[in-house]
């Protein structure tokens, strides 16, 4: 076992190893080095700053960082929507605010779902600040120490000290006031069992979560598609000026919600179609996919991972029930 | 390449040794092909499995995902319709704690599977077909799985009263064309595999897809990692004057089902 590790070393590089001062010094660059992500915020509005992730999967290389968080300047502090991957995301988030907005305080902290890219690095933020709908807030705590477990398993030592942690204000009310800045809350549903929709009022930014993807293929592991629809409906008639995505750049038109639906309505059409043709889940994974949506990032995984999420359930809803002879 | 007698002697000492298992005479007069899977068990699922002469077949096309999105239902199709004579096919995971997965036998049916697995790991899903001349023509796929597959509870375990629906099924099926049915069945069943710590090796393990006058079309043997309610995909042989399928179903506690499936007359598309 250890012989086959070796293999490929450089003697210096088998003498750093045993002499550990290095736990993986030949595992490939990204280990090389300390792992440390490099975040960049993005004024897309007047205090409000994005900090784009890439568009890819998890893996070794982004540590997870493939999310959009953000962080916007009120008269009194600062507010944060989403938190990253893992604590060390959560640490460098906190330095970038810090350096964007020296000597103010983090006084809220939203997610906007339960999926471990949105919520794994709660844990650097002060507890009573970091709020959700009591849905998400019970996802994390049923779901999230699983996806901890998970994410150590897709990126490694990225991970290092992360857990999961939920947040301990439950929210409820339609508005809230933060720091002398009012910000509107919409509780919707469809990606997940609970997505919360956060718009800050003065500027007219909508933060939509995972609702919306833009130039990314949509991920499905906890969709309802029809009610995912419902939603999307609901964000295109609010007074906004910007979307923020969940994943991809923000969205000044509503292309984002248009592109998002237009995919869900063709997946689960064509899942439909599938299923009623007793085709099995290898043979859907197979089928084209139209031009339009081939153009999205990481589609091809996307769609085959949206095949086994939906199947069953149409299954139940698509196959006539036998009666016993 | 090809292992040399002298290697193949040697690793079947060792698997005599470390395993306990008999070495198969013709580990020491055929060669194994070397694996494309690259597995450590190759030798040992090929001697246990694919007893006789193995060689490796791209005509045997095994579809199964990169990843498993869930390990406990992985999708995996087989077609090996480019064979002629096709007597069994026999599906195993390499690293599964129980590795064969089921054993179709198509005798009046496309050399055609599609079922789902339990995996325990990271795994290859090897698939072995067997023409009349013995040969085991073999191919597979690597999946990638986060664990705990076999030795998790079958959800059916968080219903109180799961026995009631032991059995139920939901079918479609229909005509590819005049002469070949395309049957897509799924039985509600935990399948358990007797490694989910308190819960008893309980599984369906026969399955039977006949003609109306009896006559076997195919029939599967199904194995502790077929996953809980199982849902099998067949391309049986029908004659254009049948309109229905029968299938029997059994698990290992004896319990007999038997259903009648529609099979509609060709549509004009």
């Amino acid at each position: 076992m250890t012989s086959s590790l070796l293999e490929g070393c450089s003697r210096r590089q088998v003498l750093q190893l045993l002499a550990g001062s290095a736990a993986c010094a030949c595992c490939g660059s990204v280990h090389a080095n300390k792992l440390a992500y490099d975040l960049a915020a993005t004024e897309i509005a007047s205090g409000t700053w994005a900090v784009h992730g890439s568009t890819e999967h998890f893996t070794l290389e982004n540590g997870g960082n493939i999310v959009n968080v953000a962080f916007i300047e009120v008269p009194d502090g600062v507010v944060v929507v989403d938190t990253g991957p893992s604590r060390r995301y959560g640490e460098a988030l906190l330095q970038l605010i810090e350096k964007t907005v020296p000597g103010k305080p983090v006084l809220r902290v939203y997610n906007t779902h339960h999926h471990p890219d949105h919520f794994l690095g709660n844990q650097v933020f002060k507890e009573n600040i970091v709020a959700a709908p009591q849905q998400i807030i019970d996802n994390i705590l049923s779901e999230g120490d699983g996806f901890a477990d998970n994410m150590y398993r897709l990126v490694g030592d990225w991970m290092r000290g992360t857990a999961s942690i939920a947040p301990t204000v439950a929210l409820q009310d339609s508005t809230e006031e933060v720091g002398g800045r009012k910000f509107s809350l919409f509780y919707l549903s469809g990606h997940t069992s609970s997505d919360l929709v956060i718009r800050d009022d003065e500027t007219g930014v909508v933060f939509s979560g995972d609702l919306a993807f833009y130039n990314r293929a949509p991920t499905t592991p906890h969709a309802d598609i029809n009610i995912w629809q419902e939603s999307l409906q609901s964000i295109a008639v609010l007074d906004r000026e910007l979307i923020l995505p969940g994943h991809g750049l923000q969205d000044n038109t509503g292309e984002s919600l248009e592109q998002t639906s237009d995919y869900l309505n063709w997946l689960h059409t064509s899942m439909q179609d599938a299923t009623g043709l007793g085709l099995t889940m290898n043979e859907a994974m197979e089928l084209p996919l139209p031009a339009r949506f081939r153009s999205l990032d990481v589609v091809e995984t996307e769609y085959k991972r949206s095949v086994v999420h939906m199947y069953l359930a149409l299954e139940d809803e698509l196959m006539p029930l036998l009666e016993p002879k | 390449m090809l292992k040399t007698i002298q290697q193949v002697i040697g690793l079947g000492i060792c698997s005599a040794i470390y395993l306990g298992l008999a070495v198969d005479a013709y580990a020491l007069d055929a060669e194994l092909p070397e694996d494309p899977l690259n597995s450590v068990m190759w030798e040992n699922m090929a001697s246990r499995f694919f007893p006789g002469e193995v060689v490796i077949d791209q005509r045997v096309i095994v579809q199964g995902p990169l990843d498993a999105e869930n390990q406990m239902q992985v999708p995996i199709t087989v077609d090996a319709t480019q064979l002629d004579d096709v007597k069994q096919i026999v599906a195993v995971a390499d690293l599964n704690p129980i590795p064969h997965i089921l054993t179709l036998h198509p005798t009046r049916a496309q050399a055609f599977i599609g079922f789902r697995v339990k995996l325990e790991q990271a795994t290859p899903i090897r698939v072995g077909v067997q023409t009349g001349d013995g040969v085991w023509h073999v191919n597979g796929v690597t999946v990638n799985a986060a664990g705990g597959g076999c030795t998790a509870p079958a959800l059916a375990h968080g219903l109180n009263d799961w026995y009631k629906t032991l059995g139920q099924a939901r079918a479609i099926t229909r005509r590819e064309s005049e002469e070949l049915a395309r049957l897509s069945v799924r039985l509600q069943h935990p399948m358990d595999t007797g490694l989910a710590p308190g819960i008893p090796v309980f599984y369906m393990n026969q399955i039977e897809v006949k003609s109306p006058a009896g006559d076997v079309l195919a029939n599967i043997e199904m194995f502790e990692p077929i996953s809980e309610n199982p849902t099998l995909t067949l391309k049986p042989l029908v004659s254009d004057n049948v309109d229905e399928l029968l299938v029997y179903a059994r698990d290992t506690e004896a319990n007999e089902f038997n259903y009648s499936l529609p099979v509609p007359a060709i549509t004009d598309n």
